[in-house]
């Protein structure tokens, strides 16, 4: 509980104050250190390699080449995949934690909690052992006789985006969460007073109230899943290429890490692209 | 493994002992090993971790014991650092490893320095191990066909073609995510003679793909997936490195090789040009030559030294699994690793587009 609502109110943190004072700035400096010194100066000195080598062509190749234009479109509609779907099946989490009696919401939150707190690797793992052709579907629907030879679920576009969307809900699940347990209540009784039946109340009165919630659900889960990596490459067996599978297949099997570089950076832009158009899709929202 | 252990024990011997008949004449017969004052220690660059572990066992132990200088043993092997050091002049290693197709690339850009025929005793390499003049073939290794023997308990397919034989050998199959070997296997699949593959012909190969590709469930990325894949039932049929498929059947898994059409490749090791102690660096990639020590390495890791004696060392079980064992060396094809260096990079952006197009 106290971890989700922590969450909540970082998210509400990250996407809705500027201008911190003074003191928050020194507070905060030891990890602005350790991220500028860590993290963003040696991710920045990859993906300027190709400059530091004189050259702007893998830039220009990335952005171009067919190959790297159908792998980003595809990594995008990927991404969009997972968004809808954690918003199809999140949403409704999301209101039975925030409506459920308390015995219910507490295990409600361990159902979500649990996964959350499981090593990625370990959950992508056991999706191979369910979805696999000796996996548990499989020999429970050999014996049953249902089927006669096993089904092929592993290594498709349908197993990444079931294991993504497994991995990625709960970044949905908990802002939407936060932003429905502060609606007020009196404006749904209201709208019900006023004669508007279920349908009406929920599309015109409480998801338009929870929208903010959607959209920063959606922001987070779009974006992880723009930079995926373990899942559809476990999962998608090499027949699925998203970005990343594509970037570590330069640095690691052809020792090209110039180009690796540069499709880093169109990564990075593409995925800061998308975070701006759902900054400004939210922009005129005060409520957080 | 009583019978690595026997051996390691004799080889240990054995070096205590010509250390023996070599201390009387003491310091100077090492002096005059190598001109100049003999330094206390010399660093030598390559993979680390399992491989560092063989090394040092099999080789650099009686290197140190040999000459009395200590080997500090440093990682990855890195091409790219390689040339900084020799185009700064500061080159700290006195040997390296130069990992797989990088090393056409270090002798072309004159990172090496040639090796010395007089201290490096290649003789009993094959022709094709010898034929640089500036590396030094340290190991072999094989992308063979593997398969499950559950799948195939009485007859398994012995060629690429029969791998693209669908009809007779059913089952899902997996192939390494790379064009280098698929290719090979795909031309050879269409009846393109070993020695008429190159220079590859590369719409026939792709076209020939188009046949497989359905039937191909994992594109595998990492050395240890063929084999995982076979153990559990995800594919019948994969390519993968014959040490890693090797490291699985000791254990009893249901799987083997089908040597017949593997594509084999050299790893390398060389001097650095401008090397403080290439001298030495030489000295250390004269005791790799040595048939019994890399035995030693080959019950280590699973890869042969290229000496042609050295199969006789190892143990029974292990040696019809190495690439050099005669046999399998026969029905081998080496691959060119000079085309690749040629055509990599376009030849991997089209097997990308491909792929997806097969997606």
């Amino acid at each position: 509980m106290t971890a989700s609502a922590g969450l909540a109110a970082s998210f509400r943190y990250t996407f809705g104050r500027g201008n911190p004072n003074r003191r928050q700035v020194l507070l905060g400096l030891p990890t602005v250190l350790f991220l500028l010194f860590l993290f963003a100066i040696p991710v920045a000195r990859f993906m300027l390699l190709p400059i530091a080598d004189g050259t702007i062509e893998p830039y220009v190749k990335a952005l171009t080449g067919e190959l790297f234009l159908l792998v980003i479109w595809n990594t995008f509609k990927i991404a969009a995949y997972v968004t809808l779907f954690s918003f199809l099946l999140g949403y409704p989490v999301a209101y039975f934690l925030t409506v459920a009696p308390p015995v219910w919401r507490l295990i409600g939150f361990f159902c979500v909690l649990i996964p959350f707190w499981t090593s990625i690797l370990v959950r992508t793992y056991a999706w191979l052992v369910i979805l696999g052709r000796r996996g548990i579907i499989n020999e429970t629907l050999l014996s049953a006789g249902i089927i006669e030879t096993p089904l092929a679920m592993l290594h498709s576009t349908p197993a990444v985006l079931l294991g993504m969307v497994h991995v990625l809900m709960p970044f949905f699940i908990f802002p939407v969460y936060s932003v429905m347990q502060r609606i007020d209540t009196n404006l749904i009784s209201a709208a019900r007073g006023l004669g508007a039946p279920d349908w009406r109340v929920f599309l015109s009165v409480y998801l338009p109230l929870t929208l903010p919630g959607v959209l920063s659900g959606a922001t987070l889960v779009f974006i992880l899943s723009m930079g995926f990596f373990i899942t559809p490459a476990l999962l998608g067996g090499g027949r699925v290429t998203m970005i990343s599978v594509l970037i570590e297949q330069y640095v690691n099997t052809f020792l090209d890490w110039q180009f690796a570089g540069a499709l880093s950076a169109v990564l990075l832009a593409v995925t800061l692209i998308a975070y701006g158009l759902m900054k400004w899709a939210m922009k005129g929202d005060k409520k957080w | 493994m009583p019978q690595f252990t026997r051996d390691r024990a004799l080889l240990s011997a054995g070096s205590a002992l010509a250390l023996m008949l070599l201390a009387p004449q003491g310091a100077a017969v090492a002096d005059e090993v190598c001109p100049g004052e003999k330094p206390s220690t010399i660093v030598a660059n390559a993979s680390g971790g399992a491989m560092a572990e063989a090394m040092r066992n099999a080789f650099t132990n009686d290197f140190e014991e040999l000459y009395g200088i200590d080997v500090i043993d440093t990682s990855p092997a890195d091409v790219a650092r390689l040339k900084a050091m020799v185009e700064a002049n500061n080159v700290e290693w006195a040997v390296a490893e130069l990992p797989g197709q990088d090393v056409l690339l270090a002798e072309r850009e004159g990172l090496l320095e040639p090796i010395d025929r007089d201290i490096v005793d290649m003789s009993g390499f094959p022709a094709e191990a010898r034929e640089s003049d500036y590396w030094f073939a340290k190991s072999a290794y094989a992308t063979v066909l593997g398969y499950s023997t559950e799948a195939f308990p009485t007859e398994h397919p012995k060629s690429w073609a029969e791998f693209w034989d669908v009809e007779t050998y059913p089952g899902p199959r997996s192939l390494r995510d790379d064009p280098v070997d698929n290719l090979e296997y795909a031309l050879l699949a269409d009846g393109v003679a070993p020695e008429d593959l190159y220079p590859l012909d590369v719409d026939r190969a792709f076209e020939k793909m188009d046949e497989i590709a359905p039937h191909i469930t994992v594109w595998w990325a990492s050395g240890q997936q063929p084999a995982q894949l076979l153990l559990d039932g995800e594919v019948v049929l994969a390519s993968g490195w014959n040490g890693r498929f090797y490291g699985l059947i000791q254990e009893g898994a249901p799987l083997d090789i089908e040597w017949n059409e593997g594509m084999i490749k050299l790893s390398a090791y060389g001097v650095p040009k401008g090397a403080p102690h290439a001298c030495w660096g030489q000295h250390y990639l004269q005791v790799m030559t040595d048939p019994k020590r890399q035995a030693v390495y080959a019950e280590e890791i699973g890869y042969p030294g290229l000496h042609l004696e050295s199969p006789q060392y190892v143990s029974e079980e292990l040696a019809p699994y190495l690439p050099t064992a005669p046999g399998n060396i026969e029905r081998l094809v080496w691959t060119d690793l000079e085309w690749w260096t040629e055509h990599g990079p376009e030849v991997r952006e089209r097997w990308n587009l491909w792929k997806l197009s097969h997606q």
